[in-house]
């Protein structure tokens, strides 16, 4: 049976809007999972006592860490948003003009992108 | 003048009991007519008559050549070759269905799947509304846009991965029915489609509409029940 | 009963109406075809089901035939014809002149007709050139030329026949003069090997002589193409036809939502070697426009080219002088045993082909089995598949 499974996904060749925002789609929503199982870790630090929490919070205002902060946001932002449009197709409504929702979503995610990043470095 | 050159084809092909399939590499001289189908025959007809692909009626409404070219699925009778505008062209099968051999594959599993629809081959003609019609003439009726292609099962990402999904073929027609029934029964549809293999496992990349030769839109077809579905759920739940 | 063995060459509608047939009939029966099913001129036809009207005035046997299968396909394959009727539209002062030859002609073949005034031919059609000055309504109807024989093909396989596609003859089994079988080779494993046959019926169209050359007869089978174009957009639901004597571009055929207009003739020696000339493709805008001036606007879908397997003399110029009937050859009367050709013919009358075919072939192994495809409805065309 010619069914490749999960490489199938993969191929770039002449896919257009839909079918790129499912595979991301799915692919923040495994790294959403995967940072809540990091996030739920490092609170369980706090049973360790204030010095490793500080430890942490160094960490966490560092360059590096707030650049990842970012690719989380997106990360939330795109899965949240596009979740929408999907909750909002995946019911009939708006399915003729999917592809103009997308565009629509990502640009409203984009400017909270910008607005979060902004606040992430700045605040 | 028909404007001529060479273009190199890279054929997909596979013989029962090989080891492994490859890819033939063919120079087939093309001009701005010229289909991915016509350059097909050309090979089989001038340099290699091993070479099978399927076809029948040059026009998109067979169904049959149904293959992807250059990664994408497309009907090859209607694909123009220079518009392509690649150095080299491949040729490969569709994907999610059994291989046959070289471009051919088996759509009996495609079939298997599709009839349970049970959707009639014939429906209204919704053109020229404002046309009488004709003495003796029922009705004005026209063929189902579904020509049976293949491709929108081939580019689904779930039927990559959900061997049990009833696919967007299918699906498409199941809608057919309940928007028309023809004398078969929709609930009997709803309750087939209403499943977790059914009209729920997609997840809209609605890369079979993109890809449908014949004004389908499956995709926009499942969306359709999902929302006779959503509308029967909630009048269900507050009466 | 013995179990007589009969291999048909040839998967196009005539072959698959032959295996429908035989099989009925209590003989076993292996199909083999070079490619996928109906890939050879079958699946690329116009699409037509015949009233026979565009030929109850020049030839008239083609009419009969074609309005007596157009009646009986109705009834054994329900369902899988577009049935809106047709019309014949008279344009010009000209088409007009034809009109009492037509009207004859039609009553003469037994084919119905209703004629509409221009005021009822635009109520039925609107997009009709305004200029049309009368209409002639017949029992023309749009098949889907590749669904239709794999009904034939569904029946005839469910029923115990064998149907190998990809299957190519490269060369006939032969005992002295008599055929024995075929040898052939698997496209889908690359091997080849023989299938043995009581007898061999040569069912492959423009491709006939090739097949009995194998055999060392003739058939005087002259491939004529002519080039078909689809448009978008359904711009008729009835078939429309122009009221004249048969020429080129001069029928158009609605099937699902495209409109397909043909066609054109001319005669070439090799029916795998047909070009699409570039001129026919314009004529056929052009003459489509002429009953329906929305064809010159109207976007192309597709051109391409199929070729009749057209019986006739070699002396032919551009196959329109040939006739559209058709043609069984018992090569017995040549000295060669065990080989029939079936050729010539339309789509809409290959179940009548085969009948006759079929009758000849029955006799020959001396059974007394008699015809019954004018009642058995076929098995719908997924079958093929499942």
């Amino acid at each position: 049976m010619r069914r490749r499974g999960l490489v199938a996904w993969l191929n770039p060749r002449g896919r257009r809007v839909g079918y790129w925002a499912f595979v991301l789609h799915r692919l923040t929503g495994l790294g959403l999972v995967l940072y809540l199982i990091i996030h739920l870790w490092v609170l369980n630090m706090l049973s360790q006592g204030p010095e490793r929490w500080n430890d942490f919070v160094e960490l966490a205002k560092s360059p590096l860490f707030l650049v990842l902060d970012v690719i989380l946001l997106f990360g939330i932002l795109f899965h949240g948003l596009n979740g929408i449009r999907v909750a909002f197709v995946g019911m009939g409504i708006g399915a003729d003009q999917h592809e103009r929702l997308f565009w629509a979503v990502s640009l409203i995610g984009a400017l909270l992108l910008l607005l979060g990043a902004w606040g992430f470095f700045t605040v | 003048m028909a404007e001529q050159k060479n273009v190199q084809f890279r054929v997909f092909r596979y013989k029962q009991g090989d080891q492994a399939p490859h890819y033939d590499t063919f120079n087939v001289p093309i001009n701005e007519r010229t289909t991915v189908l016509e350059a097909l025959q050309a090979i089989r007809r001038d340099q290699d008559s091993t070479l099978i692909l399927r076809h029948s009626c040059h026009h998109a409404s067979c169904g049959t050549c149904g293959m992807r070219v250059n990664g994408r699925e497309v009907l090859a009778c209607v694909t123009n070759v220079m518009e392509l505008d690649t150095p080299v062209v491949t040729v490969e099968p569709l994907e999610n269905a059994p291989l046959v051999a070289d471009l051919v594959v088996d759509m009996g599993p495609f079939y298997d799947t599709f009839t349970q629809a049970h959707m009639p081959l014939i429906r209204q003609s919704e053109f020229l509304p404002e046309s009488e019609v004709a003495e003796g003439v029922p009705y004005h009726m026209r063929f189902e846009n579904c020509i049976e292609c293949g491709l929108c099962v081939s580019a689904c990402p779930v039927v990559s991965t959900d061997p049990e999904y009833l696919g967007p073929a299918a699906l498409a027609a199941a809608w057919r029915v309940v928007e028309e029934p023809r004398g078969e029964d929709p609930e009997q549809v709803f309750a087939w489609v209403d499943t977790e293999h059914g009209c729920w496992r997609c997840h809209v990349a609605m890369e079979c509409s993109e890809v449908c030769p014949s004004n389908v839109n499956p995709g926009h077809n499942i969306m359709a029940l999902r929302h006779q579905l959503t509308k029967r759920k909630l009048s269900a739940l507050f009466g | 009963m013995a179990n007589y063995h009969v291999v048909i060459v040839g998967g196009g509608a005539t072959g698959s109406a032959l295996a429908h047939d035989l099989t009925l009939r209590g003989v076993r029966v292996t199909l083999v075809e070079r490619g996928e099913v109906t890939s050879g001129t079958t699946g690329r036809h116009h699409g037509l089901l015949h009233s026979g009207a565009r030929y109850a005035v020049k030839d008239q046997e083609s009419a009969k035939e074609c309005i007596e299968e157009n009646m009986i396909l109705r009834h054994i394959a329900p369902g899988s014809f577009e049935l809106n009727d047709g019309l014949f539209v008279a344009i010009t002062e000209e088409d007009l002149a034809y009109y009492d030859d037509f009207m004859e002609g039609c009553a003469v073949c037994g084919i119905p007709t209703r004629t509409l005034t221009r005021e009822e031919a635009l109520r039925l059609e609107p997009n009709l050139n305004p200029e049309v000055k009368l209409a002639v309504q017949v029992p023309d109807g749009t098949m889907d030329a590749m669904r239709l024989p794999l009904r034939f093909l569904a029946t005839a396989k469910h029923n115990g026949a064998v149907i190998k596609p990809f299957t190519e003859v490269l060369s006939f089994l032969m005992e002295g003069k008599t055929v024995t079988g075929v040898h052939v080779r698997d496209h889908v494993t690359g091997k080849e090997y023989d299938i043995g046959a009581d007898i061999v019926v040569n069912a492959a169209g423009p491709w006939s002589e090739k097949i009995a050359r194998m055999a060392g007869v003739d058939v005087p089978v002259q491939p004529s193409p002519g080039v078909l174009v689809a448009v978008w957009g359904r711009l008729n639901n009835m078939v429309i036809n122009r009221l004249h004597r048969s020429g080129d571009g001069d029928i158009i055929v609605p099937q699902r939502g495209l409109s397909v207009i043909g066609t054109s003739s001319w005669v070439v020696d090799d029916p795998d070697k047909l070009d699409v000339p570039e001129e026919h493709i314009q004529l056929m805008y052009e003459k489509g426009a002429e009953m329906i001036p929305l064809v010159k606007h109207s976007k192309m879908r597709a051109a391409w080219s199929a070729a009749r397997p057209l019986i006739g003399s070699r002396g032919a110029t551009t196959g329109r002088e040939l006739s559209r009937t058709f043609k069984c050859f018992d090569h017995a009367d040549e000295g060669v045993e065990g080989f029939v050709t079936i050729t010539g013919g339309k789509a809409t009358t290959a179940r009548g082909m085969a009948e006759t075919t079929a009758d000849v072939v029955v006799k020959k192994l001396g059974l007394d089995a008699p015809c019954r495809t004018r009642e058995v409805v076929l098995l719908p065309h997924t079958a093929y598949y499942v």
